[in-house]
């Protein structure tokens, strides 16, 4: 009696598993399926791009779509800008939310409170819902239809501070303590003792602010106008989105589409291959924090 | 006397502390609070950027109420805003519970690298992969019907079928990630809750039921918080797949702002609009903390 229900309880178990991993199986290869077919397509020929077949390996491999995609769409100059916008505004957000995270660290000091109230309610302030008065105020500044406003949007945000306040917080005072009393100066306690132990967080924040830079796309839209200071995801679109509606433009071949593709995201896959840990790390803390 | 005197010794002393945040502070200033004064402002103005702005009351709050248009796209926004909420939520706590059952766990790591995998892309990217694969000319989904001798359909055209797929690319770009958080609450559940109920003789259907699910309503809420704080900004996905024949069904609140206000330069019109969505997102975000606070 027993071990029959032991037996139909195993081989329902059994039945569990197997269906479970079928459908992982699926989800998958609904996830991978399209990325080696955007990767196969990118390697063949015009013709074969545009075959009703299904392309999961070129059948016969070749470079025309890269080359079309450098010679005739240019696409190097919006890649070198992307990374100019994307490595200046990562390296500055880091410092600049570091300082002002090590400040939040400080137990007294006038206006704290104001300045805490300051730094956090921006948060409730998403960017979306201000663009106009934004693109009013880089008027203003006279940032319009340059790089810089891409790299100061952005530069420092509530959620960076937070989190390097947080790291801080974990450094012994002591050591801040026994330093001040060798005569040593608050920035260099700062640059010297405080951020290098800190390390793992400028590692999150860096990461975070690179795939999100990398990926800027609403700003761009908003501030930029000149085809030379195109980001890659400006030109990207103009690239894969919707020729066939609007084929009074000269046609691309989906071969060269999808090389673009390939190449703005070949440096998100680099960053995320190497950087994993750190990438849910941050995920779980931006969401312990709501 | 005395005090301010210490007052300003203070300040001086702690000179550099200042001097720190101040780019922070700066920027939120010109970046977050002069905006939204700014927005508001605008909003009641006929706004232009050369020559006088006039004041003209409630009469931009009045237009944007009174066309057509701005209802059709609210419209847009609150179903497609309130189906990602959802299902962005569920399905990925189903896919964690689901992925957790795994024993194999270099399998386990791999479905969970490779489901995050298209939250790391833009929506320019997964737009552009999603536009691809269902053309009729070389995208693969066509390809597979051609293999049982339908003929292609320009799926992207069809406007009955544009919000459930713009549902379900958005739901395929974010399952992994929200997916990433079920499971690390599921890790932190404690095993003795398993070990008693194993004991009682439950199947792995019932400990799922009565352990996990109550164990995750803490996570979920979190994440239902998130999607609606997110809801009703959605502007890239729209902006890189819409086209104008299925613009009626998906065109939404900020894609519409833009148009006005940026390619327009309906700058009061736009901003009203912005100021009504603050309000509207402000109003949501807090009556959903509170009825989660309290009924869950």
């Amino acid at each position: 009696m027993r071990s029959n229900q032991i037996s139909t309880s195993l081989f329902s178990r059994r039945l569990f598993v197997i269906a479970n991993n079928i459908i992982l199986v699926v989800l998958v290869l609904s996830m991978l399926v399209p990325l080696i077919n955007v990767l196969a397509v990118s390697f063949t020929t015009d013709l074969e791009s545009f075959d009703r077949t299904i392309k999961l390996f070129p059948r016969e491999p070749s470079t025309v779509g890269y080359k079309i995609l450098f010679e005739r769409v240019a696409i190097l100059r919006p890649f070198l800008n992307n990374t100019i916008v994307t490595v200046a505004g990562t390296l500055l957000h880091v410092f600049f939310t570091s300082m002002a995270g090590y400040v939040l660290t400080k137990q007294r000091f006038i206006g704290k409170a104001l300045l805490v109230l300051m730094v956090t309610l921006p948060m409730m302030i998403p960017f979306q819902m201000i663009i106009i008065p934004v693109f009013v105020m880089m008027r203003r500044l006279g940032l319009m239809d340059t790089l810089y406003a891409l790299i100061l949007i952005d530069i420092v945000a509530t959620f960076s501070i937070l989190l390097m306040k947080n790291y801080f917080e974990g450094i012994p005072v002591s050591l801040a303590e026994s330093a001040l009393m060798d005569g040593a100066k608050e920035f260099t306690i700062f640059s010297r003792i405080y951020l290098p132990l800190a390390l793992p967080g400028i590692a999150t924040i860096s990461i975070f602010q690179f795939v999100s830079r990398w990926n800027q796309f609403l700003p761009a839209v908003l501030f930029i106008n000149s085809p030379t200071k195109y980001t890659l995801q400006i030109a990207l679109r103009s690239l894969v989105v919707n020729q066939e509606l609007t084929s009074t433009t000269q046609q691309v071949a989906n071969n060269t589409r999808m090389a673009g593709i390939v190449i703005s995201i070949i440096p998100l896959i680099f960053v995320y291959v190497f950087a994993q840990k750190y990438f849910i790390k941050g995920i779980m803390i931006g969401a312990i924090k709501e | 006397m005395r005090s301010i005197g210490r007052t300003a010794y203070r300040i001086r002393k702690d000179w550099m502390l200042y001097l720190l945040i101040l780019p922070a502070v700066v920027y939120f200033i010109l970046f977050a609070y002069l905006p939204v004064v700014d927005g508001t402002n605008i909003s009641f103005q006929d706004y232009r950027f050369v020559g006088e702005s006039k004041y003209i009351g409630f009469q931009n709050y009045q237009t944007v109420f009174d066309t057509a248009g701005f209802w059709r796209v609210f419209r847009n926004t609150i179903i497609l805003g309130f189906s990602n909420v959802v299902l962005t939520a569920f399905i990925p706590m189903f896919l964690a519970m689901m992925l957790n059952e795994v024993m194999f766990s270099p399998w386990k790591r791999f479905v969970q690298t490779i489901l995050y995998l298209p939250h790391l892309f833009s929506w320019v990217v997964v737009g552009g992969i999603w536009i691809f694969i269902l053309a009729p000319n070389g995208g693969i989904v066509n390809a597979i019907r051609g293999l049982f001798g339908a003929d292609p359909v320009f799926f992207l055209v069809k406007e009955n079928l544009a919000r459930p797929l713009y549902i379900g690319i958005n739901l395929w770009k974010q399952a992994g990630y929200v997916c990433i958080l079920f499971l690390a609450a599921i890790a932190g559940i404690n095993p003795e809750l398993y070990e008693a109920a194993m004991i009682d003789g439950a199947g792995g259907f019932k400990r799922a039921m009565y352990i996990t699910v109550p164990e995750l309503l803490r996570t979920l809420k979190v994440v239902l918080l998130l999607n609606v704080m997110g809801a009703l900004r959605i502007f890239d996905q729209i902006y890189v797949m819409r086209n104008e024949v299925v613009a009626p069904k998906v065109d939404v609140l900020m894609y519409y702002v833009y148009i006005r206000g940026l390619e327009q330069f309906d700058l009061g019109y736009a901003a009203a609009i912005s100021v009504f969505i603050f309000a509207i997102t402000l109003v949501i975000t807090l009556t959903s903390r509170r009825l989660m606070k309290y009924h869950v």
